[in-house]
């Protein structure tokens, strides 16, 4: 089967939009966020209009409504990422997912002097709260080189230190290059060698991963991923930790409030067993519901076939862009990539200024650092402009940009 | 002077006027590149951590002085060429001015260049993070002068 690119685009009512420039949007920003289809902006339109009410209190209909709705939102979401849902641990994203696991599991579990064994690769999201609890109980933090030729991590260093490592957090797959890691390795040498050969866990930063990879949680045999709603066709400020069967009782609570406690004293209380003991306050209800719409609307597809429609657009993008003149591509596209972003430079025109040019033709790219500041000092860069493709992108589209960027630096440089 | 629109100094309505004259955003930012040309730089070897304007994408500097009539005075340089010829177009607009009028001076000038769009707040946008710390250094200065 053929993704129908006409009809996923039909279900995408920003795709039609037309700037008063008389440009139409050519969206290719989507590693930062992907479109909502009017599937997902319908569900949580619904849950407003007809079910709001807050979750696990009140017996009247409307909660229980919400309740039931709320919770299967979290059967479908964790039976997609393949794991029980009571371990899938909701989120305001892969940020909080990340700290999370830092103040949850970390600070109950590794003291001063263990290993942390994080990569130069990270989004800050995986590097600031290990810093903070470097800082606060002393972790070591020690971390795998990006090897700048081909843009992959140096996996010598990475087995060199997995033996002293007691906790390993790596990004699936990067924001930046496109790479995917070699995450089934990662996780192999760091459960037989890792830690004096008892076995380092694992977190993976998986925020670009879902886009494309349905994970297989369970099976992957990794004890934490982190990932977000929104760049899988959901809402923003929803996510989530899923966490492996042996560390969630591991886990100490973290935040404290409303729904978490089991029952409250004035000195003390005990508390929900998993997912609500780390969950507390009211919920994102409407996010968790949006997010099981995406993936009921994701589930028509063969997510292979998603990925390598996508893969397709970045590698032909980068192929084009590297025959343009003082244009360099960074990350490999030829290699093993696992998302659609590429990540580009001109030799002479300035970052900010091109994705200037690139918007006044309809053309929405990111540019910056991409909130992995020690990568660019890596690649001895503090920005690139990134393009990056998700299903509803069309070669057209791809094609579209490359002309409108070579006119760019003809009409500049 | 309660500076806005319909009411701005005359160097900087010659350049809204010129900018009225173009449809094509692409031609805009252009004409931007061809001010940047134009513009007081400040040399690179003057620019440091005091200069630096925090939160650009491109890296910017900017010198705020009176000169001797007590007359606000600014020169700055970015690496993006759509920053510096804002830079420029802001020369123009508040070079000369009592430092009180620059204080206030509205950001809004932009909008009239056709070039709001892709001006709006945003903390990575260059141009506005340095207006906005070009006004606070003219308030200090009305300050310091009064």
């Amino acid at each position: 089967m053929t993704l129908d690119l006409e009809a996923i685009r039909a279900d995408f009512p920003i795709l039609s939009r037309v700037f008063p420039s008389g440009h139409p949007l050519v969206y290719l920003d989507n590693a930062a966020t992907t479109q909502k289809p009017r599937q997902v902006i319908q569900a949580m339109t619904d849950y407003y209009e007809q079910h709001n009410s807050n979750v696990h209190r009140a017996v009247h209909t409307l909660a229980a409504e919400a309740t039931a709705a709320y919770e299967e939102a979290r059967i479908t979401i964790s039976d997609w990422f393949g794991l029980e849902p009571h371990r899938l641990l909701y989120t305001s994203g892969t940020t909080e997912a990340i700290n999370l696991c830092a103040h949850a599991w970390g600070r109950s579990n590794l003291e001063k002097g263990d290993v942390v064994l994080l990569t130069e690769m990270e989004h800050h999201s995986d590097l600031i709260p290990w810093q903070m609890l470097a800082k606060d109980i002393g972790v070591e933090l020690r971390f795998v080189p990006v090897d700048p030729e081909t843009y992959t991590l140096d996996m010598d260093a990475f087995e060199a230190t997995i033996g002293e490592a007691k906790f390993v957090g790596c990004v699936h797959t990067s924001n930046v290059l496109g790479v995917r890691n070699p995450v089934e390795r990662i996780i192999e040498l760091a459960k037989t060698r890792g830690n004096g050969g008892d076995g380092a866990v694992v977190l993976l930063d998986s925020a670009q991963a879902v886009a494309h990879d349905r994970l297989g949680f369970d099976a992957m045999g990794v004890d934490f991923a982190a990932c977000s709603a929104h760049k899988m066709c959901g809402p923003t400020g929803m996510g989530a930790l899923l966490v492996s069967e042996d560390r969630i009782g591991e886990m100490t609570h973290f935040l404290g409030g409303g729904d978490m406690i089991e029952e409250a004293w004035l000195d003390h209380a005990t508390y929900q067993p998993p997912p609500h003991r780390f969950e507390a306050g009211t919920p994102k209800i409407a996010e968790a519901i949006g997010w099981a719409a995406a993936i009921d609307w994701l589930s028509q597809f063969d997510m292979q076939e998603v990925s390598a429609h996508i893969l397709g657009l970045a590698r032909h993008t980068a192929a084009e862009l590297k025959q343009i003149e003082g244009i360099t591509v960074y990350g490999d596209h030829e290699g093993d990539l696992g998302s659609g972003a590429v990540s580009f430079l001109h030799d002479t025109l300035h970052s900010e200024d091109l994705a200037h040019f690139l918007d006044a033709g309809g053309f929405a790219v990111r540019t910056g650092h991409h909130c992995a500041q020690p990568l660019m000092r890596r690649l001895g860069i503090s920005a690139t402009n990134r393009a990056s493709f998700y299903l509803y992108n069309t070669m057209e589209e791809a094609d579209a940009f490359v002309t409108h960027l070579k006119g760019v630096i003809d009409r500049l440089s | 002077m309660d500076w806005g629109e319909g009411n701005w100094p005359a160097s900087l309505q010659e350049v809204i006027d010129e900018f009225s004259d173009v449809f094509d955003a692409m031609e805009r930012y252009e004409m931007l590149f061809d001010f940047a040309s134009e513009c007081t730089p400040l040399p690179m070897e003057e620019w440091c951590e005091d200069t630096r304007v925090h939160g650009c994408q491109s890296e910017a500097h900017v010198l705020c002085s009176l000169d001797d009539d007590g007359r606000f005075q600014m020169i700055g340089s970015a690496d993006a060429q759509i920053v510096q010829g804002l830079m420029a177009v802001a020369q123009k607009a508040i070079n000369g001015l009592p430092p009180e009028e620059v204080s206030t001076f509205p950001v809004t000038f932009t909008r009239e260049l056709g070039l709001h769009d892709s001006l709006s707040p945003n903390r990575a946008n260059g141009f506005l993070n340095m207006f906005t710390r070009v006004r606070q250094e003219a308030r200090k200065l009305a300050q310091g002068a009064a």
